[in-house]
């Protein structure tokens, strides 16, 4: 996927939680520039704002200052609906805590971002990407009855399954041992090589890091270091 | 937005077949629906009981009434003319049985009777008009004057023998409320007993078989237009029985007023389960977020769970309602004037259905409007506090909702004023035990600290974050405030007519005492209780034809309804002369006639009769006595006190305007305490053979008995407003659940025993008991004053000892069923639980 805009180009972003005088500056004017296809790792100390720099990007929340235009449409100027609707079929979230719908089966939380899209044969469309991910044999399956392994590669179809121009991933191996987590980046990063989407990969783990094409340090909410700079 | 078809896939996906976090919304609504289902449906079954054998009821398909005198030669006619008639006089009488006398409903018949429906005997006999100098007796009469099949009794003068004891009667119910057991004989007994002569208090009625398909009403208007002064009172068979049609209608209307109250607090768990139930799929309502949905599309995936849910809450309390009526039927037994058939009213159901409806949208669109707008970066965040109520987004959806409830309250019933009354005093209870929930965890949280941990801890739970402590004193509050009001006012209003009633009312009342023999009436008195204060007056009985200025009088013939106030234009009433203004009576505009007028007919009438007609002083007024019309100008308005319990008449008119017409005398007999009563009974029912004397004492009972009946009946509707209460309780501890484990674990861990925790649980359900009881004491006793005092102008004398009692049966209930439901929260392991919390 190729364009002459960037998938994500933000600048002087800033965050600010709580108001008055227990306000806190998460995020102290970023300045980023993703491309399209591009896989990026964000790395940081705990309390560096990569997760929060990550929900800003992916437009779980709204920043507090700064432009961001993600995927062409300007998330600055985006009330939480429409930018709920802008990540439909565009913006796929993979989370540290898998976070599937625990009343629905393996297929149906797959299913449900593409049903929210409008995106026909959402069925087949779920079933051929759980498939993709070794998941073929566990459709009827709930959260419950999974291990956190295969939770995590439903969480990785069900991003990847409505093909987003941008995937986010918090920390995807967070809540995994190692042998499953490698596991599972091998699977996400295998997807996305295939789909081309943009990769944004939020990790305490440098081997992690080092398998993207671009890493950005976060230090006190802003970028310490980025290596494309 | 997404569709609402993908918005029903999502919801149908995510809710749980077995409605998992959503059962204390539809036991709340099973609870309340059911209530008003059972309440509308046997409401129902008794009217379509009651219209369905409006026929049998009435005895015909018009039945005609006159007071003191037999239809004339042309009105028999008129009868004859429409179909097949049934004649007889109906009158209170004294039966004798050796020392033993009774009042009782005197019923001659002819040998038409009955034109429709079956009368059997208790020896399974049926049989029609008794020979002559035979009664049929009612079982009660058998049990008063000791008499059986075969044995004698006297009726006025007139010795009769028991030919059997009634089973039966096909029109018992038309005949309306009796001061005693009936006792039916030949069309020939009263005349021939002494009772009917010119003045004597007797009704004659005339039942009309009309052929299929007859217009009924329509010979009802011809007889009236025919003869309208007739004083004719004309019932059909669609209106049977009016007096059991208004109370069943009216009982029915309160009833349902009570179990909207409870409905209402049906929707306090409505609410907080819905509230719980979206507090715990917060990360569902996050995760939806991030996939995409918009607050719309949660509004839409909840709201579609939460009304199937509802729907199906309420489907399940119809269906309970349908079912337990022939229950209800069982239990009220003697209370309902038919026994309903098992029946099936859609329209009773659709308004169950729809109040339950609305007061789900009403307590759950709060919590729904503010879950959408839970953000999608909770998932990444902690959880910090529960979701935020906004209740600005829910003031439009509640405000119709409540709306919508009241107008359909108001325009189903006939007692809107008293309907308006009920919901707004419901809606200000409520209002008030809300303000008090805040009040008591405002205090609670300022009280200073126990010494004793426990005690502290069950305190710290009054007032920490989450407490329910608002919801469940307004809940269980207003069952437990209803419980004491009923049980205050119950018993308040037995222990007046237990008490004051006798003080006030006279002893005995005495009917047809003949005028020329009145100084002998008092005189027989004087002789057995020489202490014992008589009243003697003139007894008459007439009906308002019309009224109004000279130039413009109404008809009240021509009138399509007559107001709820000016109730005695309805059939005939009591009328009587004086040159006097009656004892207990003060004149409030116009003057009295002096003791010597003799000028054209004057009358005095009731001052509220007058407002409610706006008659004015000059005005003319029209009656109908004894077939004849005849008018008077009012002269004066009075003020009457109807609590004085003896002859009050709303039309007293001057004695020349109607003394010449044919009448008896009435009396009422004030005895000293501890006067023998048998005597002066035995004496006077020698004395006076065609008189009628009734005994308040067994009206008492009767009274009493009624309303023990109806206390009970309200009662069992309040009940559901407790079981309310209590599913509310039950999911505030569902709800806390996470916390109150997590608290458990901690304390164990700290070295607490199950026992102390029990304690501790026990504590806490005490403090909020505490609370509840005064809640309730204070509330509930306050409603019963206003009602017994202001409303009733009763004396206040509830039975504290049966209102504790009341109190303390719904605080057992309260305590055992929240220990219950706290037990299972007191085995949990330390460690597995450190595990999974």
């Amino acid at each position: 996927m190729t364009s002459p805009l960037p998938a994500i180009a933000a600048h002087n972003l800033t965050l600010s939680l709580g108001s008055g005088d227990s306000a806190v500056e998460v995020l102290r004017g970023i300045d980023l520039s993703v491309p399209y296809g591009q896989t990026l790792a964000l790395l940081g100390p705990s309390g560096s704002g990569k997760s929060s720099l990550m929900a800003v990007l992916s437009g779980l929340e709204r920043a507090s200052g700064g432009s961001l235009r993600v995927a062409g449409e300007d998330f600055s100027a985006m009330s939480e609906d429409a930018l709920a609707l802008a990540r439909r079929g565009r913006i796929g979230v993979v989370l540290q805590a898998f976070h599937l719908l625990p009343t629905m089966t393996a297929l149906e939380n797959v299913m449900t971002p593409l049903e929210l899209a409008g995106i026909p044969d959402a069925k087949a469309r779920a079933e051929a990407e759980l498939a993709a991910v070794g998941l073929g044999e566990r459709l009827g399956h709930y959260p419950a009855q999974l291990s956190g392994g295969e939770q995590q590669r439903v969480a990785i179809a069900r991003a990847l399954a409505p093909k987003p121009a941008l995937v986010f991933a918090d920390e995807p191996t967070g809540n995994l041992d190692a042998a499953t987590g490698s596991s599972v980046m091998d699977l996400l990063f295998a997807r996305r090589a295939e789909s081309g989407a943009t990769l944004v990969v939020i990790t305490h783990d440098p081997a992690l890091a080092a398998r993207c094409e671009r890493i950005v340090t976060l230090a006190d909410g802003r970028i310490a270091s980025d290596d494309a700079a | 937005m997404t569709p609402w078809r993908t918005a029903r896939t999502i919801a149908r996906r995510d809710l749980s077949a077995r409605f998992k976090g959503l059962r204390l919304l539809l036991v709340c609504l099973f609870l309340g629906v059911g209530a008003l289902a059972a309440i509308g449906t046997l409401t129902g079954a008794i009217q379509s009981e009651l219209a369905s054998r409006g026929r049998t009821i009435l005895g015909g398909d018009v039945e005609v009434a006159v007071w003191q005198r037999a239809a004339s030669p042309a009105e028999n006619a008129a009868f004859a003319k429409a179909g097949k008639v049934s004649g007889g006089t109906r009158l209170q009488a004294m039966a004798r049985a050796d020392d033993l006398a009774a009042p009782v409903e005197l019923k001659a018949i002819d040998q038409a009777w009955p034109l429709v429906g079956q009368f059997t005997l208790q020896d399974g006999r049926s049989a029609g008009a008794p020979p002559p100098d035979t009664a049929w007796i009612a079982e009660g009469a058998a049990q008063r004057l000791g008499v059986k099949p075969g044995d004698s009794i006297t009726i006025g003068s007139l010795p009769l023998k028991v030919g059997g004891i009634i089973a039966s009667e096909p029109d018992r119910l038309g005949e309306g409320f009796t001061l005693g057991p009936v006792v039916i004989v030949a069309a020939d007994v009263p005349q021939r007993a002494g009772l009917t002569a010119p003045g004597a208090m007797y009704r004659a009625k005339y039942r009309i078989a009309m052929g299929p398909g007859s217009d009924a009403q329509g010979l009802a208007d011809r007889l009236k237009k025919q003869f309208p002064s007739s004083g004719f009172e004309l019932r059909t068979r669609d209106n049977a029985s009016p007096g059991a049609e208004r109370f069943v209608s009216r009982m029915g209307d309160f009833l349902v007023l009570v179990g909207l109250a409870a409905l209402a607090i049906a929707g306090i768990g409505i609410g907080g389960g819905v509230s719980s139930y979206l507090e715990a799929r917060r990360g569902s309502l996050a995760t939806l977020k991030v996939l995409g949905a918009t607050s719309g599309d949660i509004a839409r995936i909840y709201l579609l769970q939460v009304g199937t849910a509802a729907l199906v809450g309420s489907a399940a309390g119809l269906v309970a309602g349908v079912l337990v009526t022939p229950l209800l039927a069982a239990a009220l037994g003697s209370l309902l004037p038919v026994s309903p058939r098992m029946a099936f009213d859609p329209g009773a159901l659709a308004k169950a259905a729809l109040y339950g409806l609305l007061i789900a949208l009403v307590f759950a669109a709060p919590p729904l409007l503010s879950a959408r707008r839970f953000p999608a970066m909770a998932l990444l965040r902690a959880r910090v506090s529960p979701l935020k109520q906004s209740w600005r987004d829910a003031v439009l959806p509640v405000g119709l909702g409540m709306t919508a409830i009241a107008a359909l309250a108001l325009l189903t019933t006939k007692a809107k004023i008293v309907t308006a009354w009920f919901l707004g005093g419901s809606l200000a209870l409520l209002l008030l035990l809300g303000a008090l929930g805040w009040l008591i965890r405002w205090l609670a949280a300022r009280l200073p600290r126990p010494k004793a941990p426990l005690l502290r801890i069950a305190l710290a739970n009054l007032h920490r974050p989450g407490a329910q402590t608002g919801a469940l004193v307004t809940a269980l509050g207003f069952g437990l405030a209803a419980f004491v009001t009923l049980a205050a006012i119950e018993t308040s209003l037995d222990a007046n007519i237990m008490a004051r009633v006798p003080q006030r009312a006279p002893d005995y009342f005495v009917l047809d005492v003949p005028k020329a023999r009145g100084a002998e009436f008092v005189a027989a008195v004087d002789k057995v209780a020489p202490s014992a204060k008589v009243r003697l007056v003139p007894a008459l009985r007439g009906a308002i034809l019309a009224y109004g200025p000279e130039s413009a009088m109404t008809r009240v013939a021509d009138m399509k309804e007559i107001p709820e106030e000016a109730w005695p234009l309805r059939g005939e009433r009591g009328l009587t002369y004086s040159d006097e203004v009656p004892e207990g009576n003060v004149v409030t505009a116009g003057k009295w006639w002096p003791k010597t007028y003799a000028g054209e007919p004057l009358v005095s009438i009731d001052e509220k009769l007058a407002q409610a007609l706006n008659l004015k002083i000059g005005d003319e007024l029209t009656i109908g006595l004894l077939g004849v019309e005849r008018t008077a100008r009012i002269a004066s308005l009075r003020r009457i006190d109807w609590d004085s319990m003896g002859f009050n008449y709303v039309l007293v008119f001057n004695p020349n305007a109607i003394e010449d017409a044919p009448h008896n005398l009435a009396a009422t007999i004030n005895l000293p305490k501890d006067t023998p009563r048998g005597d002066l009974l035995r004496s006077l029912v020698r004395a006076f053979p065609a008189s009628s004397v009734i005994e308040v004492g067994g009206v008492l009972t009767q009274a009493r008995d009624l309303l023990r009946q109806v206390s009970l009946a309200i009662l069992a509707a309040a009940s559901v407003a407790v079981l309310a209460g209590i599913a509310v309780l039950l999911g505030a501890i569902a709800a806390a659940r996470t916390s109150r484990v997590y608290d458990n674990v901690i304390l164990r861990v700290l070295g607490a025993s199950r026992r102390q925790l029990l304690v501790l649980q026990l504590a806490e359900y005490a403090l909020l008991a505490t609370v509840l009881a005064g809640v309730a004491l204070a509330l509930g006793s306050g409603i019963a004053w206003l009602v017994v005092v202001k409303l009733f102008g009763f004396d206040w004398l509830p039975d504290w000892t049966e209102v504790m009692a009341v109190l303390g049966l719904g605080l057992a209930l309260v305590i055992g069923f929240a220990l219950a439901a706290s037990l299972p929260l007191l085995r949990a392991k330390p460690a597995q639980a450190l595990r999974e919390l």
